[in-house]
């Protein structure tokens, strides 16, 4: 070959060797169904990186179900609530549990860990919902409130042997941080993990901020607001997720503890801050506050969010204004 | 098998009697092996059975095209292991349909429609009919049609091709001297 | 060929002809049918997914007898794993239109395409409710 040619080639195969090398990232869409509902994950990056990164993320879930699962036998959670004696759980429950308790007090127990007793006598999630007597929710009442567990170290003391523990309010938030954790760790930089409308965000979506909608809780299939946010965790609680109807009056799954029946100031609540374990205690325990009450404790948390009043008003935190775009 | 004119009336009947028990043991015969042959879906076949179903329809009767369909469908399923299986009922959803059509058209139009012709028909109904049972009973959604067509592609292809081994068994079968009467009855027509 | 024709009485080529008419009528109508936008996928009737066709996505969907791969990828819907015996649905290969269907009869699945549903994917990417 005459030495041109011969350049050329070498030119040639350095620029496929270069192609080659470099891959293009891609956003790569996976689902699957965990802890009772759908869990997306997006990850933008090439596939090399994304596919074990996903796979990782969905493992640590799977994980974190077993460990605090109520249905799970002899998982952390389980054992706190059919053994009457002090319990000693896992480090990683003992601080969700030591977590939850700071939220439980500074709210002054409107978040709550140990309704358990209370969510089974209604049943709202089970084929057969009721409306209890007074009786029945005096007796499910019995014992709760922020000072109805001691933990110390990782043992959990009960103040009465028959409470339940029900982390439904934090735990599903401490496996999308896990989760968004175990990205990270894979070399992800941007992405997001939606666990059935609670939700976390790794970077932007790499070409611009991600876009969330907010449900609007009275019109399904309309949207109530987006969001344009990075690098945060977005929670909502509202009335229409989960509830069941008798004789024309909606019951739903957020109980006032003081009350033993569902809240009644909110019909949304959705709370924009770091961790996603923060923002669905602080989401449920802002729906049960109502609107004064609980957008002050959003302050005092430093969060920011936007909730609909139950007559339909819509506050919004000064924080949050410059990002919300209405429809 | 010898024939003489002092025979009493009853011997077309015996013979009707055993051939119709012969043709339905080949129609059960073809039917189990047809399953064992590769095929693109698990409930398409050539329906080759079929082929004996005509067979009786035109050398006897409506009476006799039924007997057969029912009991190669019946012992058939049963020797396949798929008795009330969904397999099962989708057979006979299409069995029905195919020989209640071959039936009516062969009585309505006896001189116009020859095997081919109901053949085709009845490989239409059976189409039919085991669509109609596909969506009532397993898959709910109006989008299912959507393969009906090429079904009904299929169906005439394999009617087609049954219906002229139909017609060339017939041919053969009315030339023997067993079918004398039937011969004579046909030419009659 | 030829043989077949002549062995058909004037009745017979009626029923051939109109059988393949009607065949061939009803494949045109289906091709000037409009694409697909929504995936629905169904266990045991009743709906556990629903996604846009236009964004390339994996899901699991768990039946009574397993996990069933569901692979939507550059506008088309396929199934690329199943629990099953015989994998007729992997067969079936990938939908897009309106009205097409998968299916995976043993572990109760149906998947299929919707046309409207306008989800407006342009004005958000996650949605929180």
């Amino acid at each position: 070959m005459s030495t041109c040619l011969r350049k050329l080639s070498v030119l040639l195969l350095l620029l496929l060797a270069l192609t080659g090398c470099e891959e293009r990232s891609q956003r790569v869409s996976r689902s699957q169904l965990l802890m009772g509902t759908l869990v997306d994950i997006v990850v933008v990056a090439p596939s090399s990186v994304a596919e074990p990164a996903i796979d990782a993320a969905f493992a640590e879930m799977h994980r974190i179900e077993n460990l605090m699962s109520p249905h799970v036998e002899q998982s952390d959670v389980w054992r706190l609530s059919h053994q009457p004696g002090p319990v000693t759980v896992s480090a990683e429950t003992a601080e969700v549990l030591r977590r939850g308790q700071i939220v439980a007090s500074e709210s002054g127990g409107a978040f709550d860990m140990t309704l358990g007793r209370l969510k089974q006598l209604w049943g709202v999630e089970s084929a057969t919902p009721r409306v209890p007597s007074d009786e029945e929710i005096r007796t499910a009442l019995q014992g709760i409130g922020p000072d109805a567990l001691r933990l110390e170290g990782h043992t959990v003391y009960k103040r009465r042997p028959e409470l339940q523990v029900d982390l439904g309010g934090i735990a599903k938030g401490y496996a999308i941080d896990r989760a968004v954790a175990v990205l990270r760790q894979s070399g992800v930089r941007h992405a997001s993990v939606n666990a059935g409308g609670d939700l976390r965000l790794i970077g932007d979506r790499g070409d611009r901020p991600w876009r969330i909608g907010i449900q609007h809780p009275r019109q399904s299939g309309e949207l109530l607001a987006t969001l344009d946010l990075e690098d945060i965790a977005v929670v909502t609680s509202g009335d229409y997720e989960r509830f069941f109807e008798r004789d024309g009056v909606r019951y739903h799954h957020l109980f006032d503890p003081q009350t033993g029946r569902p809240a009644r100031g909110c019909q949304s609540v959705t709370v924009v801050t770091d961790e996603a374990m923060q923002a669905d205690a602080l989401a449920t325990a802002v729906f049960v506050l109502g609107p004064q009450r609980g957008m002050e404790f959003l302050r005092q948390n430093r969060a920011e969010g936007i909730l609909v009043t139950a007559s339909g008003e819509v506050l919004v935190t000064p924080g949050l204004q410059s990002r919300v775009h209405w429809p | 098998m010898t024939s003489s004119v002092a025979d009493p009336p009853t011997l077309p009947q015996a013979r009707r009697k055993v051939f119709l028990a012969l043709f339905t043991a080949l129609a059960i015969a073809l039917h189990t092996f047809e399953f064992l042959l590769p095929s693109p879906t698990p409930w398409f076949r050539l329906g080759m059975a079929n082929i004996l179903t005509l067979v009786a329809l035109f050398l006897f009767d409506g009476r006799a095209a039924w007997t057969l369909a029912l009991t190669r469908i019946g012992v058939g399923s049963l020797v396949l292991g798929q008795l009330l299986s969904p397999g099962f009922f989708l057979s006979l959803a299409g069995g029905v349909t195919a020989t209640a059509l071959m039936t009516l058209f062969h009585r309505l139009f006896p001189r116009r429609l020859g095997p081919i012709g109901i053949s085709t028909l009845g490989a239409f109904g059976h189409a039919l009919g085991q669509m109609t049972l596909a969506w009532w009973l397993l898959v709910r959604h109006p989008g299912i049609w959507n393969l009906f067509p090429y079904l009904l592609l299929a169906a005439l292809l394999t009617g087609v091709l049954n219906g002229l081994a139909a017609d060339l068994l017939l041919g053969m079968l009315r030339r023997h001297r067993a079918f004398a009467e039937e011969r004579a009855g046909a030419e009659l027509n | 060929m030829k043989q077949f024709w002549a062995r058909m009485l004037p009745g017979d080529r009626v029923v051939v002809l109109s059988l393949l008419l009607v065949a061939v009528g009803l494949i045109l109508l289906q091709l000037g049918r409009a694409p697909g936008r929504t995936v629905v996928a169904e266990v045991d009737g009743k709906v556990v997914f629903t996604a846009p066709l236009a964004s390339d996505r994996q899901v699991s969907l768990p039946g009574p007898l397993g996990t069933t791969e569901l692979q939507i990828a550059q506008g088309q819907a396929r199934i690329i794993a199943s629990p099953c015996p015989n994998k007729v649905c992997i067969r079936m290969g990938a939908v897009s239109d309106r009205g097409e269907l998968l299916a995976c009869v043993p572990n109760r699945l149906l998947v299929r395409i919707e046309g409207g549903d306008d989800h407006e994917e342009s004005s958000y990417d996650l949605l929180s409710r």
